[in-house]
């Protein structure tokens, strides 16, 4: 199975000062496969999002993504793209309601945002994002305030945002970062299933070893700024450089 | 209609039409109302930028004054059509505050402030300290303006009818803003930029485009001001001025349109009345203003909180 590679990091470097926070990473995510990147704290996964998502223009190296190159894009255009991200510690819009929440979302992709008509007219994103709040179990949640939902539910909120933007590829970071285990089994198994129903393809950045070999077709392991492996979950799990990394390398909370 | 504007609405714009036909609507009354209900315009326009955006702007002065300035300078050389003045207001108004915008909104928070300030001190310079445009006189004497062959502006009644025309219009123009897509998108910038930004939205065109729908509506009122006043002053575009705008606006409630419409007004007739009594008004209005802030701190209007954009449907069952 050769599907088509969606996203191709090409040898990304990037450094802050004197801090080489990735060197030459190099990988391919193809259509319809979950992608993981794990490592330990300080590995660089954030980095290599913010890279990929236009935070960050990268030292040297490019991203191709949908086969046109986007190294250096601005996010909006990237996003536009189809590709979206959900943030580490929450991203949401906190003072309007959980329905406004996704339809400001679900609203940037109609065809009329950005035209004159915008200035009056109100588009009907109802049906959308009623079935993303269904599937995230925040139905009845939609007329409170972003701000007042748990922190399980918010994480939620964060993904139905990036959803609404009807991506083809959605990055993850740590989507269940700040979760109870039993949360994250939840969380886990909803990501999947969304992703496989919506045709999605997923990269994930976790820290969470458990989270990653019960979903991922695919784990790169990056250490220190460099992917030090990568392969199916069970190669990675038995992979000597990789358990050095975790077990005898930098700390691990 | 009632899409519109809710029945309320409409009974209030009828009782402010038929406030003149009260008795004790003098000339002075009619003139004060006009100030009262314009400057509740300018201040609703900066609401735009301030409650939804999330943008304070510390140079609303200059777009007022600018505005007024188009009107003084047509009628000073005989134009007199109101249409004609309103139409070069917003000509003029529109592409300064496309540059203003431009680079303003290329920042944030304190810095957006700060460029508006700087580029509105820039503006009132040109006009006080050289001759161009009569100095510190400003253009003084200037005839009424014309709305309709044979039909001058030049009756506090028309001036008042006008006011509360242009309030309606520019209210009605807001309220379907705030509703809309666009309105929908500022108000997330408000709330989070970044989040926007990465939900495919080019956060300063909106920015940008608010800057200058927001600056318009304020040249407009600008225009009126100076055919009513009869003169166009660099005083009027002073930085004090922009403060006091802020101030309408946040009396009367950040992100309600109505609250700083109320809040402007307000502040005139509080001026207007404390002023007449005492020559230390300033200190009385600062007294008003701070117990305001410390007992309603969301404005007169502002105690609801969360500010919703769109209108609430009913919940799903």
């Amino acid at each position: 199975m050769t599907a088509e590679i969606v996203l191709a990091v090409e040898g990304v470097s990037k450094s802050f000062g004197a801090l080489a926070a990735l060197e030459g990473v190099s990988f391919d995510v193809r259509a319809g496969e979950v992608f993981s990147v794990i490592g330990p704290n300080g590995a660089g996964k954030s980095t290599l999002f913010n890279v990929i998502a236009g935070v960050h223009v990268p030292t040297s190296g490019r991203v191709v993504f949908g086969g046109g190159e986007i190294t250096g894009l601005a996010p909006e255009v990237i996003n536009r793209r189809g590709l979206a991200k959900t943030f580490q510690i929450t991203n949401i819009f906190p003072g309007i309601s959980v329905y406004d929440n996704v339809c400001v979302a679900a609203e940037s992709r109609v065809p009329v945002s950005g035209r004159l008509p915008s200035l009056w007219r109100v588009p009907d994103v109802e049906g959308p994002v009623m079935e993303l709040l269904g599937a995230f179990g925040l139905t009845a949640r939609r007329d409170e305030l972003a701000q007042n939902l748990s922190h399980g539910e918010q994480r939620y909120l964060e993904i139905c945002l990036a959803l609404a933007t009807e991506p083809t590829l959605l990055l993850l970071d740590e989507p269940t970062a700040g979760m109870t285990p039993g949360e994250t089994k939840d969380a886990t198994a909803l990501i999947r299933q969304i992703a496989q129903s919506r045709g999605l393809t997923l990269l994930l950045i976790e820290h969470d070893m458990s989270v990653v070999m019960g979903i991922s077709d695919r784990v790169a392991v990056l250490h220190f700024g460099r992917k030090i492996a990568e392969g199916p979950p069970e190669a990675i799990k038995t992979d000597a450089q990789v358990i050095d990394a975790y077990l005898g390398g930098v700390d691990d909370d | 209609m009632s899409s519109l504007l809710p029945w309320k609405g409409w009974v209030v714009f009828a009782a402010l039409a038929a406030l003149p036909l009260t008795p004790w609507m003098t000339k002075y009354h009619m003139l004060l109302a006009f100030d009262a209900l314009l400057f509740g315009a300018v201040a609703m326009s900066l609401d735009l930028l301030m409650g939804y955006a999330g943008l304070v702007s510390f140079g609303h002065a200059a777009f007022f004054g600018l505005g007024a300035y188009s009107t003084a300078v047509l009628l000073e050389r005989g134009i007199l059509s109101l249409w004609l003045c309103l139409g070069l207001a917003v000509v003029i108004v529109g592409a300064y505050a496309f540059v203003v915008g431009y680079f303003a909104t290329a920042r944030r928070g304190i810095y957006f402030a700060l460029l508006t300030l700087i580029f509105a001190e820039v503006v009132y310079t040109v006009f006080r300290y050289t001759q161009a445009f009569g100095g510190s006189d400003g253009i003084q004497g200037l005839p009424s303006p014309v709305i309709l062959p044979g039909v001058a502006l030049d009756t506090p009644i028309r001036i008042y009818y006008a006011v509360v025309l242009y309030l309606l219009l520019a209210y009605l123009a807001c309220r379907v803003l705030v509703r809309s897509h666009f309105g929908q998108v500022l108000v997330a910038i408000r709330e989070n930029e970044d989040r926007a930004r990465f939900l495919g939205y080019d956060v300063q065109r909106y920015k940008m485009g608010v800057c200058l729908i927001s600056a318009v509506l304020t040249g407009l009122a600008g225009a009126l001001y100076a055919g009513r006043a009869a003169y166009a002053t660099p005083d009027l575009m002073h930085w004090s001025i922009s403060g006091e705008f802020i101030i309408m606006v946040m009396i009367g409630g950040l992100g309600t349109l109505v609250g700083p419409i109320i809040g402007g007004a307000f502040f005139i007739l509080l001026q207007e009345k404390v002023s007449s009594y005492v020559q230390w008004y300033s200190i009385v209005i600062g007294v008003v203003l701070v117990l305001i802030v410390l007992f309603a701190p969301h404005g007169l209007l502002g105690f609801r909180r969360g500010l919703r954009a769109r209108p609430r449907r009913e919940a799903a069952g």
